[in-house]
């Protein structure tokens, strides 16, 4: 599935500016714990956090994530749009729960299962 | 240039985590026993058994730096310290005013959080919760604390809860920290320098963050050499300026 897809199934707020949304999404992962996130996440996965700090940027750009999704209606920073707009990564926020956010991701097939 | 023994990071019984036993007279009496010259009282978002810390430590000729343990909005734990107990008060505003509408203390779940004077008497109970994070990021905990003198550094960031390095994944540079501290479980970091590329080249300070008097003595401490015991002292060292210096990783003997 497209991040574009995803963006119009979960009507979710694109924060970013330039960014690419025909990527394919190869599966999802979860968590506020950023050093988590680093081990964890790998390439081509859609994150959902609510971490606004700039590093999720920076993190998603260094394992090479499709799209990250901030839930909670969190706050972002400034920093963190800018960072992921010099790296082409798709920021997009939500009001919706982390919860909701993954179990819709889940539910559109997002699975983590080969 | 004189030695010293520095422990930056000491709870008092103020903190719901820590012993009974963590009065500031007697922290401070075991600090004079054990030859600890200078300490940093660090209670978690309050400064409320301070002045007690800062009178025992004149009786016992102990240097008591007035400090707290933050918690910043990212649930991250950060130390600040200052020279002046006016200037711990005034970051008590700001702190006190990051943290509206959390709920009372629950004593029974978290623990009892008491106030005492510096000969250990009973003074109050502090109702408010004193652990939770406050509405400030890290970003702004480090730079409003250091505009108020302080000096600051990440708390325990090899572990896994209540750490900026877990909770960011790494310490960028924007981050203006003094120091970042490595917890007793993680003393081969020092030697080891694992976590280098994730926290940069900020220097290393151990200390015991004592929640007991035992934790305390037998935690790691820091073996600094200084003109005086001052907190401006204190930064030249962490940054290896004027012939001061700093080695972390230092221990009291000490058997239980």
């Amino acid at each position: 599935m497209k991040v574009s897809q995803i963006v119009k199934n979960l009507q979710l707020t694109k924060v970013t500016s330039r960014e690419d949304l025909e990527r394919e999404i190869t599966g999802g992962y979860t968590s506020d714990l950023l050093s988590n996130v680093m081990g964890q996440a790998k390439a081509g996965m859609i994150w959902v956090t609510m971490q606004g700090h700039h590093n999720i940027a920076a993190i998603g750009a260094l394992i090479g994530l499709a799209a990250i999704i901030v839930a909670g209606g969190t706050k972002i920073e400034e920093d963190t749009i800018i960072r992921a707009d010099e790296n082409e990564l798709p920021i997009f926020t939500t009001n919706m729960s982390s919860y909701e956010v993954t179990g819709k991701l889940y539910a559109l097939g997002i699975t983590n299962q080969q | 240039m004189k030695t010293f023994i520095a422990d930056f990071h000491v709870h008092t019984l103020l903190s719901p985590c820590a012993e009974i036993e963590m009065t500031p007279h007697h922290i401070v009496m075991r600090a004079a026993q054990y030859g600890i010259s200078i300490l940093a009282i660090t209670d978690h978002n309050s400064s409320a058994n301070v002045p007690a810390a800062l009178e025992a430590g004149r009786k016992y000729g102990v240097t008591v730096f007035p400090g707290m343990e933050v918690e910043c909005a990212e649930e991250a734990h950060l130390v600040v310290i200052f020279a002046t107990w006016e200037q711990l008060l005034n970051w008590q505003k700001v702190i006190d005013n990051s943290r509206i509408g959390l709920p009372p203390n629950n004593a029974e779940k978290f623990g009892k959080q008491f106030v005492v004077d510096a000969d250990d008497n009973f003074l109050y109970e502090e109702k408010k919760l004193l652990l939770g994070s406050c509405s400030l990021k890290a970003e702004d905990v480090i730079k409003q604390s250091k505009e108020m003198g302080a000096l600051v550094f990440a708390a325990h960031i090899d572990r896994p809860s209540y750490s900026l390095l877990g909770q960011l994944g790494f310490i960028g540079d924007d981050l203006q920290l003094d120091a970042v501290e490595i917890s007793r479980l993680a003393i081969a970091e020092l030697k080891e320098k694992k976590l280098k590329p994730l926290v940069g080249n900020r220097p290393y300070l151990t200390n015991s963050d004592g929640h007991t008097i035992v934790d305390f003595l037998q935690g790691p401490k820091n073996f600094l050499e200084l003109k005086e015991p001052s907190l401006e002292e204190v930064k030249l060292a962490l940054t290896g300026k004027k012939g001061r210096k700093f080695t972390p990783g230092y221990f009291i003997k000490y058997n239980c």
